[in-house]
């Protein structure tokens, strides 16, 4: 009992959260240049705050309507997941225009075989799209998205881009995903255990809460949109201003 | 089932690993002044001589006076985040968040003295926790009025 009224809790906090983030975005300003953030978190915050909760109150928890939209959602928010790593990368390559030509054919490929990979479940049973497809899919999508973030976060290491508030919301995505992982290998590894789906039930609205509470963080404390700068971009800013 | 625990160690890795990440960013907060020159003058507060220590000769000086010194800088920081200029007489979350990283850095510091590995990376990271809490108790003094007295003197006055 006691379990269940603190998942509602972090339930209600993320709904919060996801409104907050939305208003301070549009308030101070932010969309313009976190257009994808900004779209991802109105999405997250129309799909899992208002549109989940309407179809189980109408449908109910156990009705086939429900599931099959619960999973309908669940890829579209993982495909927006995808596109918002993919602005961040956009971001962290502002003033490299060779390296975003090569990031973004990359980017292209690894979805390609995602979804490909995802697509050999399709071949074992034409008639589960459901169960074996969009699934998969959106599990393959998610794992994608930690794996590309963590690289990110290299990258952005590497370049020693000199930008606070994407390294925060980078780190955020990763607490999220990292924490999801988390939680559905442990559920794997005990079998589905007790302990091991209480703690996953737990631990994915607390990841989430986790994310948002670090890009409220990232947007309202860091200080605003200083354009991404890299060593190398300085350096041929300086060359420039040297010829001059 | 080795994929599962293959993703499972990765995963819970990474977790920390951001975390890390998040509070080290929270640290690299610039402040408008040296703020934590006041409060560590004002409350006698020995983490900067320990940095110097460490950074100039690069080996903490005595490990249980080390241990000590932390300990007794973060009670104090601790107590005058919470109380000294603070309205809502509570800790914000990042606060909050840097307690916990500091409590963690300070086991992972116990362990290496254990396991005689390198401190040094250890040490430095919780001074540098404890001066941002100096920086943001002085900035918090340094925005309230206290009729004719300075920062330090209201600070050695409580």
């Amino acid at each position: 009992m006691s379990d269940q009224i603190l998942i509602h809790g972090l339930q209600y906090g993320i709904y919060i959260l996801e409104a907050g983030v939305c208003v301070l975005l549009a308030a101070r300003g932010g969309w313009r240049h976190l257009k994808g953030l900004f779209l991802y978190v109105t999405l997250l915050f129309g799909l899992d705050g208002v549109a989940r909760p309407a179809v189980l109150n109408y449908f109910g928890r156990t009705s086939v309507q429900y599931a099959y939209f619960y999973w309908l959602t669940d890829v579209v928010l993982a495909l927006g997941a995808f596109l918002v790593i993919c602005s961040f990368f956009q971001r962290a390559c502002a003033r490299e225009e060779k390296l975003w030509r090569f990031v973004r054919l990359l980017l292209f490929l690894v979805f390609v075989l995602v979804g490909a990979i995802s697509a050999l479940s399709l071949t074992r049973n034409y008639t589960q799209l459901f169960t074996s497809f969009i699934i998969e899919f959106s599990q393959n999508l998610y794992f994608t998205c930690l794996v590309l973030n963590t690289l990110l976060y290299v990258m952005i290491q590497q370049l020693a881009i000199d930008d606070d508030e994407l390294g925060l919301l980078v780190c955020g995505i990763g607490v999220q995903f990292a924490g999801e992982a988390a939680a559905l290998a442990l559920y794997h590894v005990t079998l589905g255990e007790n302990f091991a789906r209480l703690l996953f039930n737990f631990l994915n609205p607390a990841c989430t809460l986790g994310m948002l509470l670090i890009w409220v963080y990232a947007i309202g404390k860091t200080p605003q949109a200083a354009p991404a700068r890299s060593r190398a971009g300085e350096d041929a800013a300086l060359a420039e201003a040297i010829a001059d | 089932m080795f994929m599962a625990a293959l993703i499972l160690i990765l995963s819970t890795g990474l977790f920390f690993f951001y975390m890390q990440a998040v509070c080290q960013k929270v640290l690299r907060r610039q402040f408008a002044q040296e703020y934590f020159q006041a409060i560590v003058n004002a409350n006698r507060l020995e983490f900067p001589s320990v940095r110097k220590a460490l950074e100039d000769f690069g080996v903490p000086v005595e490990y249980p006076r080390l241990m000590l010194t932390l300990k007794c800088d973060f009670l104090a920081l601790t107590y005058l985040l919470k109380n000294a200029a603070n309205v809502n007489q509570r800790y914000s979350y990042e606060e909050r968040l840097l307690i916990l990283y500091f409590k963690l850095v300070f086991v992972s510091l116990i362990t290496r003295h254990w396991l005689r590995l390198r401190e040094t990376s250890a040490a430095l990271k919780l001074t540098a926790i404890l001066e941002y809490f100096a920086n943001v108790v002085g900035e918090r003094v340094n925005t309230v009025r206290f009729g004719n007295l300075t920062a330090s003197e209201y600070l050695l006055n409580l």
